[in-house]
């Protein structure tokens, strides 16, 4: 027994030195990094080479620290430290173009008391796929453009890795080893031992995604690669009333049946893996359509004869060049939407009578709707909203353009098809991001505080009533813009002016913001999953679009909450009633458990050109968005050994069969006396003779 | 095997088995004879199978040498035009190197 303990004890103490003695040398910096994605001409992002990048590390506080790197560093390569502020179009792309030779990898730390603005899209986003003809977003004319603060750098491809830290300690942990062995005597830096760090994201995938999936696709031996996946996910929806059910074999197209569509956008993007809420750059508009569908579907339960249907839709994939609404738009063409197993009539693009898109909300007061072409529906549109809005003094200002230089919206790829179809976006009156598509773009920049009033999310507010929400609260402004629209559609449903006094919850909006912006572990999700399911995760749900077999958990909360919220409540039903789709038994409110009738469901977003056999590439028709595949991604600081350290190692591997090397022989060489050059072996040596008290010592030294 | 305690007429039989084994595309056969049996055929003092042999070793290495021509132009030409080429050398390829054009 004894014996096996002690082979035991042995074991762990030798798994825990080796463990040890790794931990000496490198310690881990957690932090994500910029990947590569690839479209039918290019390739963007970063990768690292295969075994990783290691460059030392250099604390860039001005930009006039750039001009260390471009001006040939004493021992390079380099990894840039860099402060959000400086990381602008010019300092990077300098450091790309001219600094490229010195420069491994860049590091981002996240230091924001400079920071003023800071997004990577383009400043006219998804430039090839809205009306390329018509299109008049300029980048060299600020007032026309979507995203003026936009560097564009997202769309740029970086032969290093990019990395940013966010966490305090890890930062201070990259300033300290910098301090300590790097920030003095700079001119010498090559004669000393230098904090460095290594960074890992190789990226598999190059070229563009005709040749990444063509690579993907060819099998010429026996363990096939993967390069890339095409970016996808799944679009929801929901109808307001419920569809007729009718033979999955016998579906046809109801002219007849006309509905109005209702779009906002899923999905968000960020320079970095992970990171990136997407708070004022798409969930402004995504809680409003949620409220929006909350309360018509409160306040008209059912349905009369002769009302509209109105289908909420929320796409997907939309930063990528409108994946999810191409799609949609795709399938309506091809008579897929919605699937068989939905078992209701098919959809066409003709049934769409008339389309509200909800763009980006970056001013809640200020709204625009844009329209390409005048329709009728659109005038009596504004003026209903004009009435709430003055009835229940929302607070809005709106006004209207038609235009052609639209929003970046999915609008776009229904107006593309069709110029008149018959769309509006409501929009800011001008965009105000300046976080667009980044990692800044989170609560604070939307002034958001979650206030848990745990109070009924699913009751109405009163207008007039007390308000546990300041007046100029994000949660109120998003209720008054989202009451705004809800009556437009009641009335453009009903053809009745609402009389009551019930506007949309603003609880239910900050429960939403909370659940998408601070944690998946929220009173709402709960209430929106099958009792004692399992909870949410403690971080908010990703929202990038992401790949096939990625968590996609942001369009699988969504189908709940839709499910939840508009679909209708069956009174008096108990649970083991409530197990066939499209009933729903849920948690609701206080957790004891409901039955609905939902009508939500997913539909894809994959784009069509990777399901269009022999797509022409270079046609521009769809997004061709991939993500290339990548091995794991991580990044540790170690002391590396100085340049000339390095070089003499080099020559003592080099010449490990003799004794002694110059330099380590160099103090002996001293007191020696070169006795003979000789030629052994067809080597020639230097042979010294070195005498001690005790003995003499032939050195050979070898020459080379 | 070593081959000087073979008797000559084996010596012969195998020089010429591995030449005729080279020309099954395996130029490394022929690279083989040629080193195996340059002593035998030059360095070795006259014997009646030595002239066959020689002739064998000969052709083996020039066989040999043409291969090696042949295998670092193709190699050469490839890896120089492999990105240009596109789907032809993706096809082409075994293994196609992963982040690269």
């Amino acid at each position: 027994m004894s014996v096996l303990f002690g082979i035991i004890f042995m074991l762990l103490v030798q798994s825990s030195i080796a463990e040890r003695t790794r931990d000496k040398m490198y310690q881990a910096i957690t932090g994500a990094s910029c990947f590569r994605r690839l479209n039918a001409t290019h390739q963007t992002g970063c990768s690292s080479p295969f075994s990783g990048s290691v460059g030392v590390l250099h604390l860039i506080s001005t930009a006039v620290d750039i001009d260390f790197l471009v001006n040939k560093p004493p021992a390079p390569p380099y990894a840039p430290v860099i402060p959000p502020h400086l990381f602008t179009r010019d300092n990077i792309l300098r450091i790309k173009n001219d600094a490229a030779k010195y420069v491994s990898a860049i590091i981002l730390i996240n230091k924001i008391d400079k920071l003023i603005d800071f997004s990577h899209e383009l400043k006219c986003p998804n430039p090839f796929s809205g009306l390329i003809s018509e299109q008049t977003c300029d980048p060299s004319k600020q007032e026309t453009t979507w995203n003026p603060y936009g560097t564009g750098l997202l769309h740029e491809d970086f032969p290093f890795p990019i990395y940013y830290v966010a966490d305090n300690k890890e930062i201070q942990k990259i300033i300290d080893c910098f301090e300590k062995f790097n920030n003095f005597d700079v001119k010498n830096q090559k004669h000393r031992s230098l904090c460095s760090i290594q960074v890992n994201s190789f990226m598999s995938a190059a070229v563009n995604s005709e040749v990444c999936i063509r690579r993907t696709g060819v099998f010429n031996n026996l363990t096939p690669t993967k390069f890339c996946d095409p970016l996808q996910g799944r679009n929801i929806y929901t109808t307001l009333f419920p569809r007729p059910i009718v033979d999955p074999v016998n579906r046809v197209v109801d002219e007849s049946e006309k509905i109005i569509l209702v779009s906002a956008r899923l999905d968000t993007t960020s320079f970095f893996d992970g990171i990136g809420l997407g708070a004022m750059d798409s969930l402004v508009s995504f809680a409003t359509l949620i409220s929006v569908a909350h309360l018509l579907a409160t306040l008209i339960p059912d349905r009369n004869a002769g009302q509209k249907n109105v289908l909420f839709m929320l796409f997907n994939g939309e930063s990528y060049d409108y994946i999810g609404s191409q799609r949609f738009v795709y399938d309506l063409q091809k008579k897929d939407f919605p699937t068989k197993s939905t078992s209701t009539n098919i959809l066409t693009l003709e049934n769409i009578e008339f389309m509200i898109d909800i763009g980006p909300l970056d001013d809640l007061n200020n709204l625009k709707i844009y329209y390409a072409k005048e329709f009728p529906y659109e005038k009596s549109f504004k003026s209903a909203i004009d009435e709430y809005n003055a009835k229940f003094t929302l607070g809005l200002n709106i006004t209207e353009q038609q235009s052609l230089n639209l929003p970046p919206t999915s609008a776009q790829s229904f107006l593309r098809e069709n110029i008149s179809f018959p769309v509006v976006i409501v929009t800011s009156n001008s965009p105000k991001n300046k976080f667009y598509h980044s990692i800044y773009d989170d609560g604070t920049n939307i002034g958001f505080k979650y206030q848990n009033t745990s109070q009924d999310f699913t009751k109405l507010d009163t207008f007039g009533a007390e308000s546990p929400f300041e007046a100029n609260s994000t949660q109120i402004k998003i209720r008054n813009t989202a009451t705004g629209l809800a009556f437009a559609l009641y009335y453009l449903v009903t053809r009745e002016v609402y009389q009551k006094d019930q506007i949309a919850s603003s609880v239910l909006i900050d429960e939403f913001l909370y659940c998408f912006l601070e944690s998946a572990d929220c009173p709402l999700f709960k209430a929106a999953s099958p009792p004692n399911s399992l909870p949410g995760l403690s971080g908010p749900p990703l929202r990038y679009i992401s790949v096939a077999g990625g968590s996609q958990e942001a369009a699988g909360w969504t189908l709940r909450l839709l499910g939840y919220l508009v679909g209708s409540k069956v009174q008096n039903a108990v649970k083991k009633n409530c197990t066939e789709p499209p009933l729903h038994w849920i948690a609701g409110f206080n957790g004891t458990g409901e039955c609905r009738l939902t009508k939500s469901n997913y539909s894809s977003a994959y784009s069509p050109a990777f399901s269009i056999e022999g797509y022409d590439w270079q046609s521009g028709k769809y997004s061709t968005w991939t993500e290339s595949t990548w091995f794991p991604m991580s990044a540790r600081i170690f002391l590396q050994p100085s340049k000339t350290h390095e070089a003499s190692i080099r020559r003592v591997v080099w010449n490990l069969p003799f004794k002694f090397t110059h330099n380590n022989a160099s103090s002996l060489l001293k007191l020696a006396k070169k006795t003979v050059t000789k030629k052994m072996k067809g080597r020639r040596f230097k042979i010294y003779q070195l005498k001690t008290n005790k003995s003499t010592t032939l050195i050979f030294f070898n020459t080379l | 095997m070593d081959i000087t305690k073979v008797p000559n007429e084996r010596k012969l039989e195998l020089c010429r088995t591995y030449f005729r084994a080279g020309f099954a595309f395996l130029p490394f056969a022929w690279a083989i004879n040629v080193v195996w049996f340059f002593n035998e055929a030059f360095n070795k003092p006259p014997y009646e199978e030595q002239k066959q042999i020689r002739r064998y070793v000969l052709f083996s290495a020039l066989g040999a040498a043409v291969w090696l021509v042949v295998l670092i132009a193709w190699i050469t030409i490839f890896q120089t035009y492999r990105a240009q080429w596109g789907e032809v050398a993706d096809r082409m390829s075994f293994i196609i190197p992963l982040g690269k054009p």
